[in-house]
């Protein structure tokens, strides 16, 4: 466990500090500098979405996950605010489980 | 979040991430109680919050070797979890070209999703953005404590935190609202529906590597949808 733990921090520290560390000694091409943008968007979704949509590993688009995270997200989208789908999110699943659980 | 401001200040970066310890918070907890329960040196699973600083990855670790793994895969597993770091190695990069050597390795080692996303959400362009450090290790360090905190908590309490909570959601609803906030454009958009898609039907591939082809996926979509919204 010790090794796993030491070894999986100097990697994961390494792929932190890799491109911070190599920028300004390299120059990045324009079309490089373009594709980050959609870094955010694409890893945001490629996380959220198995998550709601293959809960215990399995594909399941109808559990009470995906109906709250809507809400949440909208929640989110109107107000601009993370805290917001949390306070609308959260509440939304237990009165689902609540309602047909 | 939703104001771009020109100046940096630790206490915006603070107040930016508050909400999202929302989130965090319970995660720690999650982390903890699941350490606490398994078949793992406790003292070793409580270090990985500082030396790993990675939700996904330790709660990884974890899992595979109480349920009695090879501790090689437990590290595979681990390093492709925490793989997308390169990726946003390379936008913070864009923000630190000009910082010591010392101050590089202090923002890699703080560098998570949420203190990323928020950063380059209110600093959307590194070129006109004053220097971000500020904000960003009020970010950062808020995260960092936060997640000590109820880590460490969640291993001390234990089983005292009822399952009915279903605060495990607040992992995917933090997710799901970041997610809204960063599409800022239609190539944004296309980027996160393949992106998404692509990872949900990726899903079954070992060590979360349908997360990697997703955002890869991703990401060449937005690239390539810049054409037809021109």
């Amino acid at each position: 466990m010790w090794t796993v733990v030491i070894l999986a921090g100097i990697a994961t520290f390494a792929m932190r500090l890799s491109f911070i560390a190599l920028f300004g000694r390299v120059s990045v091409p324009p079309s490089v500098e373009r594709a980050l943008k959609y870094i955010a968007p694409s890893v945001l979704a490629a996380i959220t979405l198995p998550a709601l949509l293959t809960p215990d590993n399995a594909f399941d688009a109808w559990n009470f996950y995906v109906p709250a995270a809507i809400l949440g997200g909208l929640a989110a989208w109107k107000t601009r605010s993370i805290g917001a789908a949390i306070v609308v999110g959260l509440p939304s699943l237990w009165l689902l489980q609540w309602l047909f659980g | 979040m939703s104001n771009t401001t020109a100046e940096s200040r630790w206490v915006d970066g603070v107040s930016d991430v508050a909400p999202i310890l929302l989130s965090v918070a319970p995660f720690g907890l999650i982390f903890g109680v699941t350490a606490a329960a398994a078949d793992v040196p406790a003292l070793a699973a409580w270090a990985s919050s500082f030396i790993i600083f990675a939700g996904a990855s330790q709660i990884a670790i974890v899992e595979i070797l109480d349920g009695g793994g090879a501790a090689l895969v437990a590290l595979v597993t681990a390093i492709v979890i925490n793989a997308r770091m390169l990726m946003y190695s390379a936008d913070m990069g864009r923000y630190t070209v000009s910082t010591s050597g010392r101050t590089k390795a202090a923002v890699a080692y703080l560098l998570t999703d949420q203190a990323y996303l928020v950063t380059s959400h209110r600093f959307p362009d590194p070129k006109t953005a004053p220097s971000v450090l500020p904000y960003y290790f009020g970010a950062g360090l808020g995260l960092w404590t936060t997640w000590q905190i109820t880590t460490t908590l969640g291993m001390v309490l234990g089983a005292a935190i009822p399952s009915s909570w279903s605060l495990e959601f607040a992992i995917p609803l933090t997710f799901m609202a970041l997610l809204v906030l960063a599409i800022r454009d239609k190539p944004g958009l296309v980027a996160a529906i393949v992106g998404g898609f692509v990872a949900v039907a990726a899903f079954a591939l070992p060590y979360n590597l349908g997360l990697l082809v997703g955002a890869c996926a991703g990401v060449a979509a937005g690239v390539i949808s810049e054409r037809w919204f021109r």
